[in-house]
């Protein structure tokens, strides 16, 4: 197959759409491999893509594209976000195809693009360039005509004769007519459409509003004695054009700036890499054609392609947009990176592990997308309400005009037009996807993944937090807290022993000894004799312990590590978790082992209970542990020994009773409480992204952050509230202005266009960045 | 003010001529990251 070179090849900038037919280009996605760039698997054989949609203007326009696709057999579901243009589309290999659902998208009237390729980028850039052009040229035109509007207004009746009347009338016309000819088009393109398919959007009654304008105005120009006598309005009409450009324009820059946070996520894979051939040379290929196994050479400055463990060199790694850790974290031989992390300081090789959907970077992305296209049901009623709105606004306008009709047609249609232009059901959809996308966005940068938009709205109104008590509240790692040894035998040495063991286990009591004994050994300067140890005979029994023989020069000491009973030592009476060392002989020692509090819990509790928040502890440990934790932790509401049954109870009696609950999980063994909550929230780095039920992340693994996501979704809340405020006074004040002939055409285009743009530039409030708060 | 009829033709004819300018510093990118230049003397390289 030939075509598929084409593609995967990068072509210079700018060239892809002239280079390629439309047609054609559609038919290269067929190929499997192409889409498999944009698309991933769904389960039950289905496939989920992710698409930019090109010649979006309105969140009415979303609809529009949804049911067109809908309609193509084989497309199961489909999500446009008209905050960020992008949308998802799932449907059956099997019976449809990428080219068919992009057509159907293309006879609608805008042209998919697959998400994930520098293609997207250059279709913003060069929509971003041809608006700035509408923009420039309409504005340009805007101020010539005024100037010759400007005689008509200062002169007296009769001061200038008729012949300069007429040829400053026709001067406006001529300048008028670029204007209405090109930066005009988008408005009638999509007003077209619409009454083709016999919907009706935003642009109809603007786009209804510009022609009847021109049109009475350019009677007025070749026909002064006609039914609409020798009025001319071609400075309003270039006004308000400008306005409206104007205010999308700027939309379109905010957006770009507001999906930038997501997009620099998104865009986070170097496109090549240099990878080790098999004659040991260093090849540079596509990132595409890398697999597991591959060793990779990175340098300074350069982003890691996949997950991969370091062969050699150390350095420097930013994970700040994976991790919200911000900063740079050493990596040496034999540690992990991952992929989308940038390498500082120097020189690396890497082993990849992982490529593609399997890594962590490509779950984040997923993850992200999706949330971004889910619609907060606030937004929903937004957009119901626009439809029926959009029919009044036409009804009122033509009521207006026929009211009108007899005191003088010209005068009639432009308070017509006025009505037409002023009102901005865009504003009212807008007004809470670009506030909870804003949000979405800097949490994102201090590293809180939002799985739901309406998740922030639940959160905002909740006034209970529980803590599930391992993994959240203590770290997932235990510590030790004391050792108690056999007379005779010196607790350094019983450690070093039973680190010999705990080396060759993972069980989480096993890594702590091994991690204290390091560090005990690194302070003695003894590690290269901890770790040279040398056991042979090395078994471990699930639950009970581990047993091997230590091989000390020509001594051999047979050891067993584990429960009492394991080891036949005596049972000491404690609350706290035992480990115990036997060797042949008996007992050696007990290792009492303690959950580690994070140590900067009790200072988020605190800002917890500061913000008015009701703080609990829900446990499944022993009573008397988590008792100790939450009076370690100010907390004065703790329970222990639940069943995660319990902790469903509990929390629903909690909802019966009329509060809002918050759940805080280590995000694996809650999945039903977590479910269950109204918002919920799962820590920890350890966490299958893809398999966790949690509303909220936190992907640093540092609690610190939940207060301030808190903190911004009550906020964010607010700027909804606001927003929706502001359009619906807009229009409640605006349009009966019109109405009465109170507001002149290019007053209600400047209206329109600040009434979208003060929604997005309030939202933009939230996507200024979480400080970061000094490491409690 | 006869020069009037002259002098607004050759206005509508300037603003076209304008246009063209305008046209050409779009479309070569110009307006598109107006900090980069200012900040291109700051680099290293």
């Amino acid at each position: 197959m030939i075509p598929v070179n084409v593609l995967t090849i990068t072509l210079p900038e700018g060239t892809q759409d002239q280079a390629v037919p439309e047609k054609e280009r559609l038919k290269l996605l067929d190929d499997p491999q192409e889409w498999a760039q944009f698309s991933h698997a769904e389960g039950d054989g289905r496939c989920a893509s992710s698409v930019v949609f090109e010649g979006m203007h309105c969140a009415a326009c979303a609809i529009t594209i949804e049911d067109a696709l809908l309609r193509v057999p084989g497309v199961q579901s489909v999500q446009v976000s008209a905050a960020s243009h992008r949308g998802r589309v799932v449907w059956t290999p099997g019976s449809t195809r990428p080219s068919a659902w992009m057509e159907a998208a293309a006879r609608a009237g805008y042209r998919a693009v697959p998400a994930n390729d520098a293609h997207a980028h250059e279709l913003r850039r060069q929509e971003a360039r041809r608006m700035l052009w509408r923009v420039a040229v309409a504005g340009l035109c805007m101020m010539q005509v005024m100037m010759y509007a400007t005689p008509a207004y200062v002169t007296a009746p009769g001061e200038i004769t008729p012949d300069m009347v007429a040829l400053l009338r026709w001067a406006s016309w001529v300048l008028s007519l670029p204007v209405l000819l090109f930066s005009c088009t988008p408005f009638f393109k999509a007003a077209w459409r619409d009454l083709h398919q016999r919907q009706i959007s935003m642009d109809l009654p603007v786009a209804l509003g510009m022609l009847a304008t021109f049109v009475v105005s350019s009677l007025g120009t070749f026909e002064p004695h006609g039914p609409f006598g020798a009025e001319v309005y071609f400075d309003s009409l270039t006004m308000f054009v400008f306005f409206l450009l104007a205010g999308r324009w700027l939309e379109l820059r905010l957006r770009d700036r507001t999906a930038g946070a997501l997009e620099a996520v998104l865009n986070r894979l170097p496109d090549s890499v240099s990878r080790r051939n098999p004659e040991g040379d260093w090849e540079r290929i596509s990132v595409r054609r890398l697999a597991v196994g591959d060793v990779l050479e990175v340098l300074p400055g350069q982003a890691l392609a996949g997950d991969g463990t370091i062969l050699s060199g150390q350095t420097q790694v930013d994970e700040a947009l994976l991790t919200g850790e911000s900063r740079p974290l050493h990596r040496g031989v034999g540690e992990r990176v991952i992929a989308g992390s940038h390498n500082l300081s120097s020189r690396i090789e890497v082993r990849i592990d992982q490529v593609g959907a399997a890594t962590r970077y490509a779950q984040i992305v997923a993850l992200m997308e999706n949330a971004s296209l889910s619609r907060p049901s606030m937004a929903l009623v937004a957009d119901r309400m626009a439809k029926p709105f959009l029919v009044f606004v036409l009804l009122a306008a033509a009521a207006a005009a026929w009211h009108g009709w007899s005191s003088g047609p010209a005068h009639a249609v432009m308070v017509a037009v006025a009505v037409l232009v002023v009102t901005c059901p865009c504003a009212l959809s807008l007004a809470t996807p670009a506030a909870m996308l804003a949000t979405a966005g800097a949490l994102a940068r201090s590293g809180v993944l939002v799985r739901r938009l309406t998740a922030l709205q639940n959160l905002a109104s909740i006034d209970t937090v529980i803590f599930d008590k391992t993994g959240t509240l203590t770290h997932d790692a235990f510590a030790l807290a004391g050792i108690r040894t056999r007379e005779g035998v010196a607790p350094e040495q019983a450690l070093f022993w039973a680190a010999a063991l705990a080396r060759h286990s993972l069980h989480p009591v096993s890594r702590a000894i091994w991690a204290e004994a390091r560090q005990q050994a690194q302070a003695r300067g003894a590690l290269v004799a901890l770790e040279s140890q040398a056991l042979q005979e090395v078994t471990e029994l699930a639950g009970q312990g581990v047993h091997a023989v230590l091989v000390q020069g020509a001594q051999k000491l047979a050891l067993r590590l584990g429960s009492a009973a394991f080891c036949q030592a005596p049972e000491l009476v404690s609350e706290r978790l035992q480990v115990s060392l036997a060797d042949a002989t008996g007992w050696l020692a007990t290792f009492e082992l303690q959950e580690e509090v994070r140590s900067e819990a009790r200072a988020v509790v605190q800002r917890l209970q500061g913000l008015g928040l009701s703080v609990q502890v829900l446990s499944g440990d022993a009573p008397l542990a988590v008792a100790q934790v939450a009076a370690a932790v100010g907390i004065t509401n703790d329970r222990g020994a639940c069943t995660p049954q319990d902790k469903l109870t509990h929390m629903q009696q909690l909802q019966q009773q009329g509060h809002r609950v918050a759940m805080v999980g280590d995000g694996l063994n809650d999945g039903p409480v977590l479910a269950g909550a109204d918002a919920s929230f799962a820590l920890g780095q350890a966490v299958p992204l893809a398999q966790s039920k949690a509303d909220f992340v936190l992907m640093g693994g540092h609690l610190g952050v939940l207060v301030d996501t808190i903190e911004r979704s009550r906020q964010t809340l607010r700027v909804v509230k606001q927003n929706l405020a502001w359009a619906a006074v807009y229009n409640a004040a605006c349009v009966p202005l019109a109405l009465v002939g109170w507001l002149p055409a290019w007053a209600a285009g400047l209206g329109m266009a600040l009434s979208s743009l003060l929604v997005v530039l309030n939202a933009l409030r939230l996507s200024s960045p979480i400080p970061a708060k000094p490491s409690i | 003010m006869d020069i009037l009829f002259l002098l607004i033709p050759l206005s509508v004819g300037l603003v076209f001529f304008i246009l063209g300018g305008l046209w050409w510093a779009v479309h070569k990118g110009q307006f598109e990251d107006i900090e980069a230049e200012g900040e291109r003397i700051l680099r290293n390289d």
